[in-house]
């Protein structure tokens, strides 16, 4: 194994100290406040009161909108992690590929990750509207179409053009995370593959998926935690509207707190968003790392 | 460069020690001041004030008193704010639109402790009254701005539109007419029933058909009979096809980019549409304004917006510290509505005073400020003084947007009116 | 690639050429069908609050009458008359008459060809390529062959474009001649439209004929699809390739082209915007594709607006963060990497947990803490925030890429007499400097990128990073989409250099971090 000996059974845990206490303080301390919050009674100007129990989670759960909202979070997350691995995954065996001009491509394929959502947000939000957006400026202008198209005439339909951000701007990180497990899976083994007369999708199955899984699991608890918690495509581009018919969780809970000044039920449902990301996640990497080699 | 990093830290961290050694004989006052239009933050804090800004020419003054001024989007003041009240660090003057619940928790202080009588009596009396609870008055007003019915002549005119519509019969009728000419080139009807101001929609219909936010008595009573017809007829004018595409997500500055354009044939807006539509370069549009339609029988409402200036408690200093605090509030107070300072400010941010002695100046800057001044004593206000205010409002906002989707407007007014009276 | 037998290749070679004649004879036929056609309405009048037959409707009518008298000599006028009728709220009825007069006309590519107009040109250009095409697959050579497949592709690749041409010519070209949007280009354009629909015969009265165009191709025209395709196939099967490598490697390049297009495009609409004017952005005609003028002073306009500054605040933001993050993930990574000890699991699940929580959901957490320590609107407090939500990524980064490199070298180094820390600074880290590097660019863009924790927490307006610093051209009162976009583009240009810099560590690095999860 490559570890090395150390004398005192104390000295590991001086190496993780500056971690743990930057964490403690700046990440564990809110979160224990939230806690508190959850369970104590707020105003509407927001000043906190005294312990109030299961109040805010009863509150929480019987919002009007909390059905819907869960089932958008879950349709979210769902096709938003599913559909950037998917595709991420293509990308990434596209780009695994010899070809003229790989490198830019490469550089290409990261941008949209490099780039703040706030902005990508903004961005895709100018260029979907319908009145002077710039998809319509640019298909009538190259004469795809003959008049300017309603890129949202529905709310299902902007709910969709929000997945369709979410996946855009997950891709990179999914990519390059396969990416980084294709470049590690030894020549050899294809060129054995071949030789035993294995077509692509077989060397696919039995090669190349197992050895990119590991790369794939981390990518993938990471992304279900970030897209869960993402905020400012939905936030800027129909802030929840219709009736919260397009909110996810977060920003059901940030307009619930600051625009309906209801903060004790948001900081509940925020709790419950807490419990379900851990059981989430947590399910995830148990079944994907089951058979992994133990830390 | 792992040296130079730490160097700029070291530095960085050093200034910021430096930065809470200051002297002690200074007040400082913590201000919130909300982004009316692109030019605000350079007013307050750039050069926008004749090459000064507001806070340097405060601070030379005023001697001894520091502002420590934001000027914040009105996408996160709300976020701001309540996260502050929420760790006890309430700024000291706050400009925002709704105060009721801050003082309905005793965070505010009542006016009469800091303002001077003087500027208190030149207020607008109508105006001072909006912000009144318990006979004591929590903010003052710092400006207003009135809502009119603003039409493209040509469009009407070409349409075959006689009459400008006065009546809920005639805008169906008009709005007929100019889909009829147009075929959807031109949307007759402006709605805006976003989260940003679509209580300002509702406000437009029910209170044309002698409806309200509140009863007689000034109890809520959203689902009142004259709201559920109000609403399904503004409802009805969307389903009709009459409006722009999404009234839940295009904001009123949407629709007057419409306007402008010459796509939207009437909207209703605040008096600094022609502003705005001078900034933004729209050219060549004949318009013209008129009171808002209104149902056959009721009494017409016009509808005023205003937000307003207010101070917050601070229950740790002692009288002596409290005593010079409220005279630097009220020194903060008297220089803004000071005309020099005031009518520049009103005048750039193109909205209407809330002082009497700024009126004569920007009349005589711009004449047709007399005409909206008349407009604005006729005008009614949000019940702002109600202290789940922002929940009516977000409700009423939510009624909308589920009717555009097709609920039943009077099922989900009274689902409504139940929880608010709860 | 294997090679064929002779006879094979002869049979192919005959293949080939039959395919590319007959391609080729498919392409001249399908030009000469009237396959466009040409609608205009001449007139149009709509008069409203008129009745069939009362004053106004024959005065309206006469007026019509005389007008399209004008027009009975370009071809065969068509006078249509709809009404509409409407109740009215008053009991009353309202009637609106739209007349209408059109005139319609069919012609084949030959005549588009002669006429000059654009598409025209491409058409030419499309027929040229094509008997190219198939001129060369009667050759010997192989590299003519491999040119008689890029002929036949540019070829298949022209009908769209072609489509496009012809399209964008008649709706939008004339369109904004007509609006008096382009005059410079006016006389060439009109003439040849003007010779294509009527001969040359339309003379000044182009502009009236051309009132309201409705020109459509008929499906016909994208039967040219099949010629194109079969001149390809024939060359390539001429070529003696097999088929399915050459659709493959094809298949490759349109996918890669179409991905970076896609990418791209969202960039393509900062620049474009963010050289507009004002009034451009909201354009609400979609006049122009590209900036009338193009608005450098934009940039000079949002630097005078502080957008340098706010720049420079996430500069020193995202680097102290970054540093901060590494100099305690650092040790801590080393340690899960190279030491045994109780609650390794724990700490692992303590890391992951701390990254549940949404910055937004902490908010009033973060701010109470940050007030409790002093360090509220303090660049320093967002610092140790940002580099302390990015612990985990860091750890695990790190973690990684120690565990991937032997201690070999280390237990050389310890054995020399060097200390842990000494062996970790002198041995280790230069090895890892790949994985150092990718963490350094997470933890810098995800700082760089930070929003809402910098909202609350910044009230100094000087000290705000860009991405709250570009939100005063979102105000309440309006949009500045030039403004903002300009100046997104100025947030993002940083971080894109610093990942085209890096490209080639950010996949080893991953690769040595991600393998063992």
């Amino acid at each position: 194994m490559n570890t090395i000996l150390v004398r005192k059974k104390w000295i590991p845990y001086l190496w993780l100290l500056p971690s743990i206490v930057l964490m403690s303080v700046f990440v564990v301390f809110p979160i224990l406040i939230v806690f508190r919050l959850a369970f104590s009674e707020i105003s509407r100007a927001g000043v906190v009161g005294g312990f109030t129990g299961l109040d805010n989670f009863v509150a929480a759960v019987q919002d009007k909108a909390f059905g819907t909202v869960m089932g958008n979070t879950a349709i979210w997350v769902v096709s938003v992690v599913g559909l950037s691995t998917v595709l991420g995954f293509i990308v990434a065996m596209a780009l695994n590929t010899e070809f003229f001009g790989r490198k830019i491509v490469r550089s290409i394929v990261i941008f949209p990750w490099a780039t703040s959502l706030v902005i990508q947000a903004s961005v895709w939000n100018y260029i979907i509207k319908y009145e002077y957006g710039n998809l319509n400026n640019v298909l009538l202008n190259l004469g795809i179409i003959k008049t300017a198209v309603n890129w949202r005439l529905t709310y299902q339909i902007e709910f969709a053009w929000e997945c369709g951000i979410g996946i855009f701007v997950t891709i990179p990180f999914v990519t390059f995370c396969v990416l980084s497990g294709l470049q590690s899976i030894d020549a050899a083994y294809y060129e054995a593959a071949t030789v035993d007369g294995a077509g692509f999708w077989k060397k696919l199955r039995h090669i190349t998926l197992p050895l990119v899984r590991p790369s794939l699991t981390v990518s993938t608890v990471l992304n279900i935690i970030y897209v869960f918690n993402s905020f400012p495509i939905v936030y800027t581009i129909t802030k929840g509207a219709p009736a919260n018919k397009t909110d996810t969780m977060v920003t059901l809970l940030y307009m619930r707190a600051f625009y309906d000044q209801q903060k004790g039920p948001a900081t509940a449902m925020s709790v419950i968003g807490f419990v379900i990301l851990c059981i989430a996640a947590g399910a995830y990497m148990m079944l994907s790392m089951r058979k992994e080699e133990d830390l | 460069m792992r040296k130079i990093v730490a160097m700029l830290l070291v530095v960085m961290m050093a200034l910021s020690c430096a930065a809470f050694v200051s002297a002690e004989d200074t007040i400082t006052l913590d201000v919130i001041i909300c982004q009316y239009g692109p030019k605000t933050e350079d007013w307050f804090l750039g050069t926008g004030m004749d090459g000064t800004n507001f806070v340097a020419k405060f601070e030379a003054e005023n001697p001894g008193i520091k502002l420590n001024l934001d000027v914040v989007s009105w996408n996160d003041v709300y976020t701001e704010v309540s996260t502050r009240i929420s760790n006890n660090k309430a700024p000291d003057i706050l400009n925002i639109d709704v105060f009721a619940n801050y003082a309905a928790e005793g965070l505010l202080l009542p006016v009469k402790e800091y303002c001077s009588e003087e500027l208190f009596n030149d207020f607008f009396p109508s105006f001072i009254a909006q912000s009144v609870i318990d006979d004591t008055v929590w903010a003052v007003p710092d400006l207003a701005s009135a809502r009119a019915l603003y039409y493209n002549i040509d469009l009407l005119k070409e349409a075959g539109v006689e009459k400008v519509p006065a009546t809920w019969a005639e805008l169906e009728d008009a709005c007929q007419a100019i889909i009829d000419f147009y075929g959807g080139e031109v949307y007759p009807w402006g709605i805006d029933m976003t989260t940003d101001e679509g209580q300002a929609a509702f406000s437009y219909y029910v209170w044309n058909n002698d409806g309200g936010f509140v009863d007689a008595d000034g109890n809520i009573a959203v689902n009142s009979e004259k709201n559920v017809e109000a609403i399904e007829f503004a409802i009805g004018l969307y389903n009709k096809g009459y409006t722009n595409p999404n009234p839940a997500t295009q904001t009123r500055y949407d629709l007057q980019d419409m306007f402008g354009a010459g796509k939207l044939a009437m909207v209703i807006a605040p008096n600094q549409l022609p502003d705005y539509l001078a900034q933004k370069g729209y050219e060549g549009i004949n318009f013209a304004t008129a009171a808002l339609p209104v149902n056959e029988g009721a009494n017409p409402g016009a509808t005023g917006v205003m937000d307003r200036v207010m101070a917050f408690k601070d229950d740790s200093l002692s009288a002596e510290e409290d005593a010079a605090r409220k005279e630097a509030i009220g020194k903060f107070l008297t220089f803004f509505y000071a005309p020099e300072n005031y009518v520049g400010w009103v005048s750039m941010e193109g909205f209407l005073p809330a002082v009497n002695s700024s009126v004569a100046a920007l009349v005589e800057a711009n004449p047709s400020f007399e005409a909206w001044l008349k407009v604005l004593d006729s005008c009614q206000f949000y019940p702002t003084s109600l202290d789940n205010w922002d929940a009516i409002k977000m409700g009423v906002i939510n009624v909308e947007q589920n009717a555009l989707t097709g609920g039943d407007v009077k099922t989900l007014l009274d689902e409504l009116q139940a929880t608010l009276v709860k | 690639m294997k090679m064929l037998s002779p006879d094979r290749l002869e049979k192919n070679k005959r293949t080939g050429r039959i395919l590319s004649l007959c391609a080729l004879a498919m392409t001249v036929i399908l030009l000469c069908l009237p396959v466009f056609e040409a609608a205009t309405a001449v007139y149009t009048k709509k008069s409203p609050n008129t009745f069939k037959g009362d004053e106004k409707y024959t005065a309206v009518k006469a007026e019509v009458e005389e007008a399209i008298k004008d027009y009975e000599e370009f071809g065969d006028v068509q006078l249509k008359e709809d009404v509409t009728l409407r109740d009215k709220s008053d009991g009353t009825q309202s009637s609106m008459i739209t007349f209408t007069a059109s005139t319609k006309g069919h012609f084949s590519g030959w005549q588009l060809i002669q006429s000059g107009v654009p598409a025209g040109k491409l058409l030419l250009l499309l027929l040229i390529l094509a008997c190219v095409s198939a001129a060369l697959a009667f050759t010997k050579g192989v590299r003519l062959h491999g040119i008689a497949v890029a002929a036949g592709i540019l070829a298949l690749l022209l009908v769209p474009v072609f489509s496009m041409t012809i399209t964008r010519f008649f709706t939008r070209t004339i369109g904004t001649v007509l609006s008096g949007a382009r005059e410079a280009d006016i006389t060439r354009e009109l003439q040849g439209a003007d010779g294509l629909l009527y001969g040359g015969k339309g003379g000044d009265k182009i502009r009236q004929l051309l009132g309201s165009m409705d020109f459509s191709c008929t499906a016909w025209l994208w039967a040219l699809l099949i010629p194109g395709f079969m001149l390809i196939c024939g060359a390539v099967v001429s070529l003696n390739a097999k088929l399915s490598e050459a659709l493959g490697r094809g298949a490759l390049y349109a996918f890669v082209i179409s991905l970076c297009v896609l990418i791209l495009y969202p960039y393509y609409v900062m620049f474009i915007t963010g050289l507009r004017s004002a009034a451009e952005t909201n354009d609400m005609y979609f006049l122009n594709m590209l900036p009338v003028q193009w608005m450098w002073s934009n940039y000079g306009d949002i630097v005078r607006r502080n957008v340098l500054k706010y720049l420079g605040n996430s500069l020193i933001l995202s680097a102290g963060a970054t540093l901060i993050s590494l100099l305690c993930g650092i040790p801590a990574a080393y340690a899960m990497a190279r030491m045994k000890f109780r609650g390794k699991k724990a700490f692992l699940g303590f890391v992951i947990m701390s990254q549940m929580f949404a910055p937004v959901v902490l908010l009033v957490g973060i701010s109470r803490l940050m007030i409790g320590l002093n360090l509220n609107d303090s660049v320093v407090g967002l610092m140790l925030i940002n580099a302390a939500f990015n612990q985990a990524f860091a750890i695990w980064l790190l973690r990684g890429t120690f565990v991937s490199i032997s201690s070999e070298m280390e237990q050389a180094a310890c054995i020399d007499g060097c200390s842990i820390v000494g062996s970790l600074i002198r041995v280790l880290l230069p090895m890892a400097a790949p994985g150092i590097v990718t963490t350094l660019i997470f933890v810098f863009i995800n700082s760089w990128n930070e929003y809402t924790i910098s909202t609350v927490l910044i009230s100094t307006p000087g000290k705000r990073p860009i991405t709250v610093g570009i939100t005063q051209f979102s105000s309440f009162n309006m949009i500045e989409w030039h403004y903002l976009f300009a100046s997104a583009l100025l947030a993002t240009i940083p971080v894109v250099i610093l990942f085209l810099f890096i490209e080639k560590h950010l996949v080893a690095g991953l690769t040595s971090g991600g393998v063992k999860g």
